[in-house]
């Protein structure tokens, strides 16, 4: 007997293997990762949302903290063909409901070929296909989480030392601890505002960079950061990550659009419009920059489909990345972009870039 | 942005260029037919850029030497002699040195050292030469890691200074230089090496400070540069391997890692391989990947390489690494990282040579992406090698740092226990240990602690006896997370003895394997467990569709939800043909078998019929994914043929191509397409004249009834009844085991003493376990047949005449095309023969006919009408190993005509016509005995050989010549030989044949002879000897170990000799298609 079911918009329940009871729903993305699943499921851009790893096996080498992007699990469930005792046990701990026994394969495939869908999930003992069905009719879609920003940002600002080469205004709309990792261990002070901060706020941090952070759901709904990227454009330099890219392209007057299903993965391939090169990069959204806008140049795009994963303008002293040059998890192919952030701000330390070309 | 004009420049500049390639030549242990499979693709990658290509490869049993392969093809030795003459012919523009294996690149090396590659211009293509040195030499790649700051295992010397001796050393002074030696390098245990030492003594890993010293004080004793090497042992550290491929604009991907079961200290190539990483984090994962980008960087690699790492858990969260060594080549591990994600690594690699970059290549798979991308996979993939242990009775099998397996098979599971039980079931290996005789402690020390071919299997045990997780991870050092799916397998199965089908049938097990466990029907068990589906390998992990058709099978889990998805694209309108493969090389069933397969894959698609092919070895051709219309990555077992026959709706399947193995499927086959009720036959000879053709007793009957001879013999269920049956046939019998097949303990005896010796000590007769007696037909020359049957017609392929006598078995034997000792008459009848044959077993397709010319006794030795007899000594209505080499010494392609009659076609609508080589080309085989210390390197009735090279000549001895020069072993022309005739199998030392043997080896060599036994090993130890004839067994292992060559039988020293003769004739370099051939019926 099956105590485990996920009812999907495209009308379909199935069912599967309780593993951690609870009812809830979000909308149904998948990522090919397949190690990180710690730093994905703490991962703030995932709020909203449920997980589905197409890697059948996860859980393998247990669960440590200090491999946690954020304090808390994101997604409200998470789905994978496998999950072990280990990872079942963190799943209950902070109460996300989880589902195994399932061929993810054709929630992925009908995923890629449906679009990222709203789905409803009951797990336990009492678990029904109606009640999977009623948190469908409930499920909104992730535009309409207007002020998902507070779910996932700090409240108050906080301050993390780095040794004060440069200071660092990040606005958290949901930022991953790994870009705040980053920078301080490049030397900043980074002052991790919340994503509804004022430009007072900013002013009184007085930063050489104001950085936009990842975060979930649709850029649009996160317009008071982009107030700031309007206000301070010219006079500090910018930087943004994921959907910080599409905040900053938006208030620059570029657009923004819904992807069918989104990146989400580890091996994006990206390539540099100037040197040619291709990384690989950890990716995880669901909107992209359509049109960057009159002031941005796209930099780097997807070798796959040709989507926006770099903007800039040297000028305004402007640089973005649609992926996660943070890694965690995923290759560390484009750390350097902290390096490049700081040097925009011209606090950069002479470090040289982390691959020689020749 | 410049990518546009580099694009066209590239195709510009590689548009009639002239590549040369270099194979790898013969299947042999660590080089198996890996190369085949990337040579072959990056031909095709290679003309597809509008390159000529130029291929070198000795082994004729190969795709890659297909005359359609490339645009010139040569069969040569793969030496600087013979690529130096091909190079002034062909004049190429350039060489890909990293696509031959470790003999192409070596090839390259030298080439370029005697100065061929500049004398000629040819520029080494993809990774420089410089690159290939810095990985090579042990201390020249540890300065460049450290140069990067790589860490690599610490290490350090403990030497004596000049005119120290180590007995001036009080205790505590050497104590405090070796304690010192060990903090240095991180703590116990270390490795202590001793360095320059004869037979490479003293070398192990230690974890006691005292056994420690007296180690080192004995090692600097030893060493003749008193030098002790101590080193930071990662013995049971976790290895892994990382593929990477980086193209000119330094982009730079890695395709995946795979992580080995087996803790370090076992080969990678010996291990249980997973790919990906199971039990590494994250960070830990990706500070390798980065170090792995880095370390190939910094090495200037372009194309693909692999790069090892010895990984732990340090209490980090990232673990801890080591940098072991990077492969600047295309290797075993990419073929299998090929399959495992569906990356054509060699493809790219010969692109990316040319000068394309990763983004400019299209991925295949996807149709919509590129190859710049890491393959994300969404299924777990393990590789199980497969040994010979079956075929070497003497040999230590316990595994180690050097190679021993010949194969492996792949498999793909969505759970690591799926995918597991299925690797298992494809290596078809069977333990031959009787669990029930081990006990504890031996199940412990012999099987557990100590890693062999039979560990999975003990672990199995293991678990069923009721030790725990915990112990088994300590006995055999596998991660507990491994350790752990092992015991599920055991528990399922336990389940399934009680009645509890569904935890073994999702573990992984067939419905039929649970059905044999529980006792139950396998439709009882069909009914209550959930069913597999086929699903898509993608290269993606599903993110985008993809129109390769390459699919595994895996089962649904147990909650059934409508319609599970079934992924398999084929045309299921069109009119298909399943082509069951060989599974993994094995000695007996090498590479001939998956170029069978492929050439029948090829006959059915030029025929306009869709070909599907079934196999699980992740190295060879018809396992790539554009090989066949559907590409079925699945165990070779009737119910997992009858899937796929299902999913495709395939209206036959082909068994005869894939060696032994798809022979023996093909009964089970049947019966279960029968219980399935699909409308599919097996095509071809039909299963029932397959198996009278191995049936003794009926075959026997067919043989008298048609009036073709066949050795007298009979079986004997007692010793008293065995020995009646040699005298009346009279010595020497030829006996051997009726239950074993393959030539397994098969022996010549001459006398009754040594018959009751063999029955004492090899087989134990009994009346359920039988011996056959047979006449030996001593002095017959043996023959070898293929031909192709369509029902009606027989086209005969070729006659192979055996160098070496009866007593040989074929599959070791050097051979020839065309046969130089029959007479018209004899040729005659060998044809008539074939066809008797071909026609009274119904054959349609292949044939194999093993025959034994002898002259009739008492008759005068001219070549008077009807001087010799024919016997029969086998039939077989399917593939032989011959097949590719009679194919390719007579230009006659018989296994795809084989197929396409299997097609339904005839040979006169194909306009198939025999042709008859006037040129000799000789077949060598190479043996594994370097590989396997302890193996008896005598030829003999069992097949031992792993592979075989090709020489071609005007002369039988220059082919022969040029044949043992690409088996790796040229024979010595001149220096100090032994011609040691003792043994029975030589003649005697006094005969006229004796003396002429001998007298014939005088004139090149010195002669040498010693009455010690000891002395003679001795000096083959010392260098002294270039030459050995011998059966001394002890000799000619010390002879195997030193690299000395020897031959073993009468007839190999004859052909050697003429070889020694022919030595100084030009080498006679020739394309395979220019080499003369008339269009002449054999034995007409």
């Amino acid at each position: 007997m099956s105590d485990a079911y996920i009812a999907l918009a495209d009308g379909r329940v199935v069912e599967a293997r309780g593993r951690v009871p609870g009812r809830t729903r979000g909308e149904l993305v998948f990522t090919t990762a397949y190690t990180g699943y710690e730093e994905s499921l703490t991962d703030p851009s995932y709020e909203e949302q449920v997980l589905t790893f197409s890697y059948p096996l996860i859980g393998n080498y247990g669960v440590r903290d200090e491999r946690f992007e954020s304090d808390r699990i994101h997604p409200r469930a998470a789905v994978a063909r496998e999950f072990t005792d280990e990872v079942v046990e963190w799943l209950a701990d902070e109460g996300v409901p989880a589902i195994d026994h399932i061929d993810t394969r054709a929630l992925v495939t009908a995923i890629r070929e449906e679009g990222a869908m709203r789905c409803g999930i009951a797990v336990g003992p009492d678990a029904t296909p109606e009640a999977a069905r009623e948190e469908l009719e409930q499920c909104k879609e992730m535009s309409e989480h207007a002020d998902i920003g507070a779910q996932v940002s700090v409240t108050e600002p906080e301050v993390h030392p780095g040794g004060g080469d440069a200071t660092v205004a990040l606005v958290d709309c949901g930022a991953k601890g790994s870009i705040v990792t980053s920078l301080v261990e490049r030397g900043a002070d980074v002052h991790v505002l919340p994503y509804d901060a004022s430009v007072e706020d900013v002013e009184s941090v007085d930063p050489d960079v104001l950085f936009v952070s990842n975060g979930p759901g649709d850029p649009a709904n996160f317009e008071a950061a982009a107030a700031l990227v309007e206000r301070f454009v010219g006079e500090v330099p910018l930087a943004g990550i994921c959907l910080g890219q599409q905040v900053i392209a938006r208030a620059l007057g570029g657009e923004t659009e819904k992807m069918a299903f989104g990146h989400r993965g580890v091996n994006q391939p990206v390539r540099d419009l100037d040197t040619g090169r291709v990384i690989m990069t950890t990716q995880n959204h669901g909107y992209t920059v359509a049109d960057p806008g009159p002031k941005l140049d796209v930099t780097q795009v997807n070798v796959n489909d040709d989507t926006a994963e770099g903007l800039a303008n040297d000028e305004l002293r402007v640089i973005t990345r649609q992926y996660h040059p943070e890694a965690n998890p995923g290759p560390h192919d484009s750390l350097d972009f902290f390096d490049d952030v700081l040097a925009m701000a011209g606090k950069g330390s002479e470090k040289p870039p982390a691959v020689a070309s020749d | 942005m410049t990518d546009e004009a580099t694009s066209t420049d590239s195709r510009a500049e590689s548009e009639n260029r002239t590549i040369l390639l270099i194979g790898s030549g013969p299947i042999q242990i660590g080089q198996a037919a890996e190369f085949d499979y990337s040579g072959a693709q990056a031909c095709r990658a290679l003309q597809e850029e509008g390159a000529r290509v130029v291929l070198v490869n000795s082994n004729p049993a190969t795709i890659m030497t297909d005359p359609e392969m490339a645009d010139r093809v040569y069969i040569e030795p793969i030496t600087t002699e013979a690529i130096a003459e091909i190079i002034r012919k062909e004049r190429p523009d350039g060489v890909i040195a990293g696509l031959g294996g470790q003999t192409g690149l070596n090839v390259t090396a030298e080439l370029a050292e005697e100065g061929v590659l500049d004398e000629y211009d040819v520029e080494i293509m993809g990774t420089p030469l410089d690159t290939i040195y810095a990985t090579e030499d042990r201390d020249l790649f540890r300065q460049r890691m450290k140069d990067i700051g790589q860490p690599m295992p610490r290490s350090t010397t403990i030497s004596l200074d000049e005119g120290e001796s180590v007995t001036d050393f009080d205790a505590g002074a050497l104590r405090e230089r070796v304690e010192a030696a060990v903090e240095a390098v991180g703590g116990l245990p270390v490795i202590a090496r001793t360095t320059y030492t004869l037979g490479g003594s003293g070398s192990g890993v230690v974890d006691d400070m005292d056994e420690l010293v007296e180690r080192v004080r004995k090692g600097l004793r030893l060493s003749r540069n008193g030098e002790v090497l101590v080193t930071e042992s990662i013995a049971g550290w976790v290895e892994l391997e990382y593929e990477v491929m980086r193209d000119a604009d330094d982009s730079c991907i890695i395709i995946c890692n795979m992580e080995n079961i087996d803790p370090m200290g076992i080969h990678t190539g010996e291990s249980t391989v997973v790919t990906p990483s199971q039990v590494i984090p994250d960070d830990g994962h990706q500070e390798m990947r980065s170090a792995a980008l880095e370390v190939i960087r910094e090495l200037g690699i372009q194309g693909g390489c692999n790069i090892q790492f010895a990984w732990r858990d340090d209490g980090t969260p990232s673990g801890e690494y080591r940098v072991v060594e990077v492969n600047p080549r295309v290797s075993r591990s990419s073929a299998l990282a090929s399959k495992a994600t569906g990356y054509p690594i060699a493809r790219v690699t010969a692109k990316v040579a040319l000068g394309k970059r990763l983004h400019e290549i299209e991925n295949e798979i996807t149709g919509q992406t590129t190859a710049a991308f890491e393959p994300a996979i969404d299924y777990v993939v393990t590789k199980v090698p497969r040994w010979p242990k079956d075929k070497f009775d003497d040999v230590d099998f316990a595994l180690g740092t050097a190679m021993k397996s010949t194969g492996e098979a792949m498999a793909i599971g969505r759970t690591f226990e799926e995918s597991l039980l299925k690797a298992l079931r494809s290596s078809e290996y069977e333990p031959s240990v009787d669990w029930a005789e081990v006990s504890d402690e031996a199940l412990e020390a012999e099987y557990l602690e100590t890693p062999t071919p039979d560990r999975p299997y003990a672990m199995f045990e293991a678990f069923e006896r009721g030790y725990t997780v915990e112990e088994v991870a300590e006995l055999t050092g596998i991660e507990t997370w491994y350790v752990e799916r092992y015991g599920r397998i055991a528990e399922a199965s336990a389940a399934a003895a009680e009645g509890d089908f569904e935890p073994a049938a999702t573990a992984g097990f067939t419905n039929a394997e649970v059905a044999a466990t529980a006792g139950a029907s396998v439709d009882e068990v069909e009914m209550s467990v959930p069913e597999r589906t086929f699903k898509q390998v993608d290269t993606c992990a599903g993110e985008f569709e993809a129109s390769t058709p390459y699919y595994y099978s895996a089962r649904q889990p147990e909650y059934l939800n409508d319609e599970p998805l079934n992924e398999v694209r084929v045309d299921t309108d069109v009119e298909s043909v399943v082509v069951v493969g060989g599974g993994p090389i094995r000695i007996g069933q090498g590479v001939e078998f998956d170029y069978c397969a492929v050439h029948a894959v090829r006959a059915l698609r030029e025929a306009g019929v869709d070909a599907h092919v079934v196999n699980n070895n992740p190295e060879t051709v018809s396992t790539d994914y554009d090989t066949s219309d559907g590409l079925f990555f699945e165990p070779i077992t009737a119910e997992e043929i009858a899937d796929v026959v299902e999913a495709t709706g395939a209206d036959g399947v082909m068994v005869q191509f894939g060696g032994q193995t798809s022979v023996n499927v093909g009964e089970p086959l049947e019966a279960e397409l029968e219980r399935r009720g699909l409308d599919c036959r097996i095509l071809g000879t039909s299963v029932e004249a397959m198996d009278l053709a191995e049936d003794r007793d009926r075959f026997n009957a067919l043989m008298d009834g048609l009036g073709i001879a066949q050795p007298e013999g009979g079986t004997a269920t007692s010793e008293a009844e065995a020995l009646d049956l040699a005298r009346d046939l009279g010595y020497p019998v030829l006996v051997r085991p009726s239950y074993v097949l393959g030539g397994r303990a098969m022996r010549v005896v001459h006398d009754d003493d040594e018959l009751a010796e063999y029955i004492e000590e090899a087989v134990r007769v009994s009346p359920d376990k039988p011996i056959l007696v047979d006449q030996f037909l001593d002095g017959a020359v043996e023959l070898d047949v293929d031909a192709v049957s369509d029902g009606e017609r027989v086209l005969i392929g070729g006659v192979m005449e055996h160098v070496e006598s009866a007593g040989v078995h074929s599959g070791d034997s050097a051979c020839m095309i065309p046969p130089r000792s029959l007479d018209d008459e004899t040729m005659a009848r060998v044809r008539e023969v074939t066809e008797d044959i071909a026609r009274e077993l119904e054959t349609v397709g292949l044939l194999n006919v093993q025959l034994a010319v002898k002259e009739r006794e008492g008759e005068a030795q001219s070549a008077s009408e009807a001087s010799s007899e024919v016997y029969v000594l086998e039939a077989n209505p399917r593939s032989s190993r011959t097949v590719p080499y009679v194919s390719k010494a007579t230009g006659v392609p018989i296994a795809k005509l084989a197929a396409k009659v299997m097609a339904g076609a005839s040979l006169d609508e194909l306009e198939a016509a025999e042709r008859i080589p006037e040129q000799v080309s000789v077949k060598e085989v190479v043996l594994p005995f370097d590989r396997l210390p302890g193996s008896d390197p005598r030829l003999g009735p069992e097949m031992k050989s792993t592979g075989e090279v090709m020489g071609t000549a005007s002369t039988f001895g220059k082919a022969y010549e040029k044949a043992q020069a690409a088996t790796g072993k040229p024979i010595p022309t001149t220096g100090t030989a032994v011609v040691d005739l003792s043994d029975d199998e030589f003649p005697d030392p006094d005969s006229a044949a004796g003396r002429e043997l001998a007298e014939g080896f005088a004139e090149h060599f010195e002669l040498v002879s010693f009455d010690d036994p000891e002395a003679f090993r001795e000096a083959i130890r010392a260098g002294e000897i270039d030459l050995i004839v011998s059966r001394d067994r002890a000799a000619l292992e010390v002879a195997v170990e030193e690299e000395v060559t020897y031959f073993s039988t009468e007839a190999s020293a004859k052909a050697a000799l003429e070889g020694i003769r022919a030595a100084d004739d030009p080498i006679d370099v020739q394309a395979v298609s220019d080499r003369p051939k008339r269009v002449a019926e054999w034995g007409k």
